[in-house]
């Protein structure tokens, strides 16, 4: 279990190449949780895998517990990684794949049988030891990988590269909790990567959102809600996505035409005269940050759309600025074609200067 | 209908045994005739067309006109284990190296040293005969075991570089990453993970350089004189004025016979599932 540090760390497959990993600095404290959440190729398995080694960054540093690993090779940084496929060893039995970290490392046997014999039946893998690994369902092979990371007890942390997206929704459900527990039990840093971002928010203490080889925010679930960092986050994180309405200066206040929704600007956005080129004003609010209220309130639209959600319903209306949706408790008595008026909660408006979260 | 389907299947198969047996069968035959009743027509029977005699087998041996061939097959037996287990080793190291890692000098990339390696056994062997005489001249090795050896290695190795390339490639490289992640090094990661996995390929590359080895003719006649003599110069040197088919018979019998046991071996290798897995 260590403390994992990257420093200006970046990588490109080619030397003049793109960047697939954009300079980045962060912090992983020893036995939390992350997540790493951005869409298909973005760059999160080759942070990963150059974190256990399996990538040399063409620039940049990996500090262990404060110590730079770059010269200890995938072997000795003793990182466990699941693969969104299952890898096994097919030629071995599925407890000769969870003792085999042990091996290499020369463990004595007793210790070995001991130590899989225990990660085995806190995996739920004790029944089918002596089994061919190979036999195994999807979601067992996944335990397995994950066991075999367990099976050390100095394992410095677990990277799971998109490891539930093979398996069904059930096991699914089930995998993500005892990813959870395990956490907890043995207090080891764990790392999961992923394009869902329930998956991401419901598993991870601090979210890293990536987008394009960049890390875009990185926070707490409940700070990437509130205050997302860009449009981007605001769009990918929370569903339905985060409003965001155009908006012009006006009087030293950001505000959207016909709708009462108005921001001061902050001072070192464009001159008096209001935003220079490039720094497009757009206000942004949470579905669930807006009450249903009378026609004549100050915001209106016409209901297009009504989505059930169990204890909710999404309501989408129809106002000259843009498409406003909102979260409301389900029984409003509303139906597509209806007039209806809406507050925003006072302090959860955001404002965005050329996509970027201002102030 | 079921039946009768069987009954032609075992018809077809009975067939087929035949014409594949005929040959041995005629070649045994033969073995224990002699002048007379080669000449005589196509006779089958011993004791019944023909009187058998050991004549043929006891030529082997150094009798009447013939040459002791256990010497020679010791030695064959020596030169083309040897070699097929080096060209293995070697061989199976070299194309895991191809398979797994990039090399390259200058123009030249991984995909060309694999087709250098094949393409030795491209080029017809008279072209390497004189280099290699005068190679082994050198090294003071002609006309003996090791000098074969080493020849027959340099000619066995492609094929086990050719056939175990293909089966590294088909062991998806997260295997080895995995084993890395686990603690191994390279050389750990590939005894114990990764030629587990390509048993079956080294068992069909080890057959392929045993068969080649054993048959091979050219090399041992060309580099030896009169010390070292291998199976195959040995039962050409049986041969006389008047063809001796009763003793050349005996020793096809004899050289043909420990390729007969590998192939049946081979065989139920395969039968078993030695294959079963060994592509995803
Ligand atoms: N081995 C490679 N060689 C060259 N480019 C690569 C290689 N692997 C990934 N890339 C590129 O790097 C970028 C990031 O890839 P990756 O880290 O796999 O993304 P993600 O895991 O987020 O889907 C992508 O644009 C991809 O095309
Ligand atoms: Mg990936």
């Amino acid at each position: 279990m260590a403390e994992i540090r990257l420093e200006t760390l970046a990588h490109r497959y080619s030397p003049h190449g793109a960047y697939a990993l954009k300079p980045l600095d962060m912090t992983w404290r020893s036995g939390g949780t992350y997540a790493l959440l951005g869409p298909s190729g973005c760059g999160k398995s080759t942070m990963l895998n150059i974190i256990s080694g399996l990538i040399h960054p063409s620039e940049g540093r990996v500090l262990f517990d404060g110590r730079d690993v770059a010269a200890f090779d995938t072997g000795r940084r003793k990182i466990a990684q699941v693969f969104q496929v299952p890898v096994i060893y097919r030629s071995m039995t599925v407890g000769q794949n969870l003792g085999f970290p042990l091996v290499c490392q020369g463990a004595p046997a007793a210790h070995r049988r001991k130590r899989v014999e225990t990660i085995a039946d806190r995996l739920g893998l004790g029944a089918v030891l002596n089994r061919p690994a190979n036999a195994l369902t999807a979601d067992q092979k996944q335990l397995v990988s994950l066991g075999r990371g367990l099976v050390r007890e100095d394992v410095a942390a677990i990277l799971l590269d998109e490891p539930l997206t093979v398996i069904d929704p059930q096991q699914k459900f089930d995998l993500r909790r005892i990813l959870k527990e395990i956490n907890v039990e043995f207090g080891v840093t764990m790392v999961l990567v992923t394009h869902d971002q329930t998956e991401a928010m419901t598993f991870a203490e601090e979210v890293i959102v990536m987008n394009m080889g960049e890390v875009v925010q990185a926070g707490t679930p409940r700070e990437l809600f509130e205050h997302p960092a860009t449009r981007h986050v605001g769009s990918f994180i929370g569903a339905p996505a985060m409003n965001f309405l155009a908006a012009v200066a006006q009087d030293g206040q950001a505000m959207v035409p016909g709708t009462g929704l108005a921001l001061p600007l902050p001072a070192d956005v464009g001159s008096g005269s209001g935003p220079g080129p490039g720094e497009a004003l757009t206000l942004g609010f949470r579905p669930e940050h807006l009450q249903l209220a009378g026609k004549d309130a100050a915001l209106s639209g016409t209901v297009t759309r009504i989505w059930f959600e169990g204890l909710d319903e999404i309501i989408a209306l129809s106002h000259p600025a843009g498409e406003i949706r909102l979260r409301a408790p389900a029984g409003t008595g509303l139906s597509p074609g209806d007039h209806a008026g809406i507050v925003p909660e006072p302090g959860r408006l955001r404002l965005y200067v050329a996509d970027r979260l201002a102030g | 209908m079921k039946t009768f389907y069987l009954a032609l299947k075992y018809l077809a198969v009975t067939l087929w045994s035949a014409f594949v047996i005929f040959p041995f069968l005629w070649m045994l035959s033969t073995s224990f005739k002699s002048q007379n009743a080669v000449t005589g027509g196509a006779t089958w029977i011993p004791w019944a067309q023909f009187e058998p005699s050991l004549a043929g087998w006891k030529s082997l041996f150094g009798g009447v006109g013939g040459i002791n061939i256990v010497k020679p097959y010791i030695n064959s037996v020596i030169v083309t284990g040897t070699a097929s287990v080096i060209a293995l080793v070697l061989g199976t190291l070299a194309a895991y190296g191809l398979s797994r890692f990039t090399f390259r000098a200058g123009p030249i990339r991984n995909a060309d040293i694999t087709f250098f390696f094949i393409s030795q056994r491209i080029m017809p062997p008279i072209v390497l005969a004189i280099p290699f005489f005068l190679m082994l001249r050198w090294l003071g090795l002609l006309d003996s075991l090791p000098g074969l050896i080493l020849v027959y290695v340099a000619a066995l190795m492609p094929i086990a570089v050719w056939v175990m390339v293909d089966f590294f490639n088909t062991i998806p490289r997260a295997l080895d990453e995995m084993a890395w992640l686990d603690g191994c090094t390279p050389v750990t990661t590939f005894l114990r993970v990764i030629l587990p996995n390509v048993a079956p390929g080294l068992v069909v590359a080890g057959m392929f350089c045993l068969i080649f080895g054993w048959n091979d003719f050219f090399f041992a006649f060309t580099l030896t004189f009169t010390q070292t003599q291998l199976l195959p110069v040995s039962i050409v040197a049986l041969n006389s004025s008047v063809t001796p088919w009763w003793s050349l018979s005996a020793a096809a019998i004899v050289s043909v016979a420990p390729l007969a046991v590998l192939a049946f071996v081979v065989e139920r290798f395969l039968a078993r599932g030695g294959l079963a897995g060994a592509v995803r």
